[in-house]
C-alpha cells in the first residue's frame, strides 16, 4: 500500500504557506525512514515551486485551485495520490522517526483523527480556551492537523463527504448543531468533529491512543500562570544545525505545531536544507 | 546492598535543625528499619552537646559526620502559623550526599520530614538509580499550592522536591550530584537560562535542573518517589500522641481547623512547631 504525507497550501496575503510546507517536507525527509517519507503537495500554482532550492522534497505536486484557503483541506481524501495518507497542517515540523505510528494506522484503521495535543513541556493539553465551542456543544475533541485515512473506504467517504457539506453550509450546521456556543468560523476541526458526531463514529476514528503526539503551541494552552498572546514572547525557539529543536528549556521529540508562522525564517530553512542535502 | 538514611543539619540562630534531625532520623530508623547517618558541623555539634541531645543523637545515628559549615547569604521567610521571621537557610552542601553517604543505597531526607510508615521501604529495590519526589500534596487541598510549587519558574521545568531523594551510589549518580554542585556554583547562569529567581538557593531547583539535563532536556515520566504530604508553615503541628493533631489554615490566615494524621509520612514546614512538640515526638521513636 502506497503511503505518504499530504500538505495542502493556498494563497495568502501575508503568510507564505508554501515555505512552511517546504520546511515540513524537508523535516519529513530528514527524519522518516524510506517508504514513510513520501510527500505530496497541493498548491494553487505549480510555478511557485521554482523559488525553492530543493522542490524535489515534494514527491508529488498537485495543482488545484477549486477552493480558497483552508476549505481545501476538506478535500484531502480526493486530492491525495496515496492509498493511505496522513494529511498535516503545514505549520509543523517533524523531530524524529514516527513511522511506527503509521504502521499501526495502516494495520488497524481506515480513518484516524488526532484527538490530543501536548504543551512544549510534554503535558497533555486540556484546552478550555480555544475549544469552547467543542466543550459547550459536546463535540469530540478532534484536531485535523494529523488525519490518517485510506482511500476506497465507505467510512472515509462518508466522513469527508459530510465534512465538506458542513464546510459549505456553515450557517445551517452552526444554527442546528452548535447552538450552545457558536464558533466565529466553522473550520476544519469543527467540521470534522461535527461530522464524526453526526455519523456517530467517534469511537472508531478517535479512540484513545498514545499517538500521534503533537505539541500544540497556541499560547493560551501552555499551562502558564498568565495569559499570553504570543508564545515566542516568553520562550525561545532554538533549532540547531542537527535539526534538533528546543522550545524554552525543553528538547522536542514530538511533532511540533509551532503556530507562529514567522518561526520559519530563511535561516531555519537553510539549516534544514543542509541536513537534507547531506542525507 | 547496604541501605540507610542520610540527614543534613546545620543549625541557624533561629532553628534547631539538629533536634529536628534527631527526631526525623529516629522516626525514619524505626519505621524503615535501616540505620541513619547525620551530616552536621562543629558548631551544631557543640550546640547538641550544650543542649544535651548529643548522646541521644549518638544512639539514633550510627554515624555523625562533621563537615565544614557552609557559608550562606541565603535567607528565607519562615512562618510559624500567623507569625513569621526571616532566618538564615544553610542548605548549600546537599550535593555532597554522594561523597558522604556510607550506604550503597541512600534515602536522603530533610530534617522536617517525619516518617511514620514503611511506605518508602518499597523503593529500596526499585530498579532506578535515582528517585526524587515528583510533587508535594498539601494536607488541606492543592489549591493552596502556588504555581512555583509545581514549576521552577513561569515557563520553566517541572519542580521536583529534594525533601526525599533515594539514590544508589554509582557512576551515574555521581554525575548527577556533580551536576547539582555545578548548578549550585553557577546558580545565576542557570537562573537566567531557566528563568527562575536566584535570590535564594534551593536544592529543589538544582536537583530538578540536573534531572532535566540528564534526561536529555525532556520531562521524565518514569517512576519517582511518591508525592510528599505537606503541612505548610502557615499551619501548625498542635499536639502529638498516637496521632498528630494539626491546625490547618485553609485561607492561610488566622482561622484554623483541626485535623488528625495517623501512620502517614509528613513534611512539616512549620519547624518551630516540631520543636515545640519535641518531647512527645521523641516518645514515638
Amino acid at each position: 500500500m502506497k503511503f505518504g504525507y499530504l500538505l495542502i497550501v493556498a494563497e495568502h496575503d501575508s503568510i507564505d504557506y508554501l515555505n512552511l510546507a517546504y520546511a515540513l517536507a524537508i523535516s519529513i525527509k530528514n527524519t522518516q525512514k524510506p517508504g514513510y517519507d513520501q510527500v505530496a503537495l497541493v498548491v494553487d500554482n505549480k510555478e511557485k515551486l521554482n523559488s525553492l532550492k530543493s522542490s524535489w522534497v515534494f514527491d508529488h505536486v498537485i495543482e488545484w485551485k477549486e477552493e480558497i484557503f483552508w476549505d481545501g483541506r476538506s478535500w484531502m481524501d480526493q486530492l491525495s495520490p496515496f492509498d493511505a495518507t496522513v494529511c498535516l497542517d503545514v505549520d509543523m515540523l517533524f523531530m524524529r522517526d514516527y513511522s511506527h505510528w503509521v504502521d499501526y494506522f495502516l494495520e488497524n484503521c481506515d480513518l484516524y483523527v488526532a484527538n490530543k495535543s501536548y504543551t512544549y513541556r510534554g503535558e497533555l493539553i486540556y484546552d478550555a480556551y480555544y475549544r469552547k465551542s467543542f466543550i459547550k456543544n459536546h463535540l469530540p475533541n478532534l484536531y485535523s492537523f494529523y488525519t490518517f485515512f485510506k482511500k476506497n473506504s465507505n467510512l472515509v467517504n462518508e466522513f469527508f463527504d459530510l465534512g465538506r457539506h458542513i464546510i459549505k453550509n456553515p450557517i445551517e450546521f452552526t444554527n442546528t448543531f452548535l447552538t450552545e456556543h457558536k464558533p466565529k468560523i466553522l473550520g476544519t476541526d469543527e467540521a470534522f468533529a461535527l461530522s464524526a458526531k453526526i455519523l456517530d463514529i467517534t469511537d472508531q476514528i478517535a479512540y484513545p491512543l498514545e499517538f500521534p503526539r503533537v505539541v500544540h503551541m497556541k499560547p493560551m494552552i501552555q499551562n502558564w500562570p498568565w495569559p499570553a498572546d504570543c508564545w515566542s514572547d516568553h520562550i525561545g525557539f532554538y533549532l540547531n544545525k542537527k535539526g534538533q529543536l528546543k522550545l524554552g528549556n525543553y528538547q522536542q521529540q514530538d511533532i511540533v505545531h509551532y503556530v507562529e508562522k514567522d518561526k520559519i525564517s530563511t535561516e531555519m530553512i537553510n539549516i534544514l536544507e543542509e541536513i537534507v542535502w547531506k542525507k | 546492598m547496604t541501605q540507610g538514611i542520610l540527614i543534613y543539619a546545620h543549625n541557624s540562630r533561629s532553628v534547631d535543625y539538629a533536634l529536628m534531625a534527631a527526631i526525623s532520623g529516629g522516626l525514619a530508623k524505626k519505621h524503615l528499619n535501616v540505620p541513619a547517618t547525620l551530616v552536621t558541623d562543629k558548631f551544631t555539634v557543640d550546640w547538641m552537646k550544650a543542649s544535651q541531645i548529643y548522646e541521644m543523637a549518638n544512639e539514633i545515628f550510627e554515624n555523625i559526620i562533621v563537615v565544614e559549615k557552609p557559608q550562606t547569604n541565603n535567607n528565607r521567610k519562615l512562618y510559624d502559623g500567623t507569625d513569621n521571621a526571616v532566618v538564615p537557610f544553610i542548605n548549600s552542601n546537599r550535593s555532597s550526599a554522594w561523597e558522604l553517604t556510607p550506604y550503597e543505597r541512600t534515602l536522603l531526607i530533610d530534617s522536617d520530614f517525619l516518617i511514620f510508615s514503611d511506605r518508602l521501604s518499597e523503593y529500596w529495590k526499585v530498579d532506578s538509580d535515582l528517585l526524587i519526589s515528583e510533587s508535594i500534596n498539601d494536607i488541606y487541598d492543592n489549591s493552596r499550592l502556588r504555581y512555583h510549587d509545581r514549576y521552577i519558574s513561569d515557563v520553566g521545568i517541572k519542580l521536583y522536591w529534594a525533601t526525599t531523594v533515594m539514590f544508589t551510589k554509582n557512576t551515574k549518580t555521581k554525575i548527577f550530584f556533580d551536576l547539582v554542585t555545578f548548578i549550585r556554583d553557577n546558580y545565576q547562569y542557570y537562573a537566567d537560562t531557566y528563568r527562575f529567581d536566584s535570590k535564594q538557593f534551593r536544592n529543589d531547583i538544582a536537583f530538578s535542573i540536573a534531572k532535566h539535563i540528564l534526561n536529555g532536556f525532556e520531562q521524565n515520566n518514569a517512576e519517582d518517589l511518591p508525592p510528599i504530604l505537606t503541612l505548610l508553615d502557615r499551619d501548625i503541628l498542635y499536639s502529638v500522641d498516637k496521632k498528630l493533631t494539626v491546625l490547618i489554615s485553609p485561607m492561610l490566615d488566622s482561622n484554623f481547623c483541626a485535623a488528625s494524621i495517623v501512620d502517614t509520612d509528613i513534611h512539616i514546614m512549620n519547624k518551630q512547631s516540631i520543636i515545640r512538640n519535641k518531647d512527645a515526638l521523641m516518645e514515638l521513636i
